[in-house]
């Protein structure tokens, strides 16, 4: 098996008395797709948000090919551009066209020049179904359409592995589709992926790899036929129980 | 009415340059000083809103606390008194300890400039602060720093939103600097009492004055109301069409028979 890409050792997130992660250990392969379950409040959100050093572990480490990304010294800032983040309110710059969102990172950060920036830009924009609303303002899309311009600003950055922080929560079951559709289509190439979600049938699809957590810890993790029929822990067969039963 | 009218007259007649050259010494005023303001403002505002993580150096935690607190009283300083007695204050101050004697323009540019800072200061902070976290994140998560997240995200949407606060102060101050007659700046108001002084007419010229005043206010906030437009940009934008072989507009040839064919 290849090296793996980020590791998780020992990880514990605290805010105030509130200990939202509790001892969490897991890797990312490249080429992975992993998708992490489980209901809301479970620290799934701020485990990727540690990832993305968004927030600041409280104790554990977080290593990326072997370096630990919380020690002094090391480049956040080189780190981000590699490891890309799709969040659930999208978070695209507002005073930006869709266009000029996807080119910002890429001059500023990765420093590409202009004409090779903006190539990339609209070759990721065309490969979520955005092209033609390049010159569009954040305010004159709707949501499933800022998604999936998102998805492509972070593509644009040419990361090596994708965190999706439920991508698809804040949007309407139509528009739901065509991300997901979007996210399927980056699985099968072989983008390795790190997929928070409330998406069941989508997790089970597209995954490698589930991983189930609840109140900071992880309870269980393996393949998607496995967890997703044949639990073993208690935990995740009542959460399952909870969405086949609606 | 016509005693009033004759009045009015006769000291546009007299002083009607006089008047003018009052005005536009006030716009020029009230114009640099909320410009220069306005740069101080974002300077403190941007410096307030710093943060400050937990492992940053000892060092730079101290020097950003100093110049926080420096800023911090020059605001409540500058913000909690009248300005009328500032431009006292720091004229005749500025002559008996340092003994500068400062010009008429450089006085009244920096009182204005320094005191419209003061209140520019906590707009441009709230200004920044009112951006929604989403868009620091946004920028976070691609790699850009603190000072490119500012430059290229935050600022250009604070800036958006505190138009209107600047327009205020630029409005408040086309009217304060009125105040600063009290050290001789020969300003619209310096002139009115001026005509005052000379023709004992107290109503007709300020009626004169209250117009004048009103004209460059109306001006200025419909000047600003433009700008504010012109910022947003058009509620519409251009489909683009990657596939060369298709046009989105205007080019369909599609022959009417003129009636003359029929």
């Amino acid at each position: 098996m290849s090296e793996p890409i980020l590791t998780v050792n020992h990880l514990v997130k605290t805010f105030g008395k509130n200990e939202v992660l509790k001892d969490i250990d897991f890797s990312v392969r490249p080429g992975d797709v992993t998708s992490i379950i489980g209901s809301s409040g479970s620290g799934k959100s701020t485990l990727l948000r540690c990832i993305n050093l968004l927030e600041t572990p409280t104790s554990g480490q977080i290593l990326y090919h072997g370096d630990d990304i919380t020690k002094k010294g090391f480049s956040v800032s080189g780190y981000r551009a590699k490891v890309g983040m799709v969040f659930q309110s999208f978070n695209l710059f507002n005073n930006m066209t869709a266009l000029d969102n996807c080119v910002i990172g890429q001059k500023k950060v990765l420093r590409r020049g202009q004409s090779e920036a903006k190539e990339k830009a609209l070759f990721y924009l065309d490969k979520v179904g955005m092209a033609p609303y390049i010159n569009a303002k954040p305010k004159q899309l709707s949501g499933g359409q800022k998604q999936r311009v998102a998805i492509a600003r972070a593509l644009a950055m040419e990361p090596e592995i994708l965190l999706f922080d439920e991508p698809t929560s804040a949007l309407d079951p139509q528009m739901v589709g065509d991300v997901l559709e979007v996210m399927s289509a980056l699985a099968k190439e072989g983008l390795t992926m790190l997929i928070v979600t409330h998406e069941m049938a989508f997790a089970r699809d597209v995954s490698s790899e589930i991983v189930f957590m609840k109140d900071g810890v992880i309870w269980e993790q393996g393949a998607p036929e496995q967890i997703m029929e044949r639990p073993e822990r208690e935990e995740t067969k009542d959460f399952l129980a909870r969405f086949t039963n609606r | 009415m016509s005693e009033f009218l004759s009045g009015v007259a006769t000291c546009w007649d007299i002083y009607g340059t006089s008047y003018l050259w009052g005005a536009y010494r006030t716009l020029v005023i009230s114009f640099v000083g909320t410009v220069i303001g306005c740069v101080i403002g974002f300077i403190v505002g941007i410096i307030q809103t710093i943060p400050v993580a937990k492992n940053d150096s000892v060092f730079k935690k101290a020097v950003l606390k100093v110049i926080r607190v420096i800023l911090r009283v020059y605001v409540e300083v500058f913000r909690g008194t009248p300005m009328i007695v500032q431009a006292v204050f720091i004229y005749f101050g500025m002559r008996m300890v340092f003994d500068i004697s400062m010009s008429m323009w450089v006085a009244a540019f920096f009182i204005v400039s320094i005191n419209t800072g003061a209140y520019m200061a906590e707009t441009v902070r709230g200004g920044i602060l009112s951006i929604d976290s989403g868009q620091t994140e946004g920028a976070k998560a691609i790699g850009m720093t603190h000072v490119q997240t500012m430059l290229h995200v935050i600022l250009p949407q604070a800036f958006r939103n505190i138009i209107p606060q600047i327009g205020n102060n630029f409005i408040i101050n086309i009217k304060d600097t009125s105040v600063l007659s009290v050290i001789s700046i020969t300003d619209l108001f310096f002139v009115h009492k001026s005509v005052v002084g000379a023709l004992y007419l107290y109503f007709q010229s300020a009626s004169i004055v209250m117009a004048i005043y009103l004209t460059m206010t109306l001006t200025a906030s419909f000047l600003l109301r433009r700008l504010e437009r012109k910022l947003d940009g058009d509620d519409s934008f251009d489909l683009a069409t990657t596939d060369t072989l298709t046009h989105t507009s205007g080019l369909t040839n599609y022959h009417v028979p003129t009636k003359r064919e029929v």
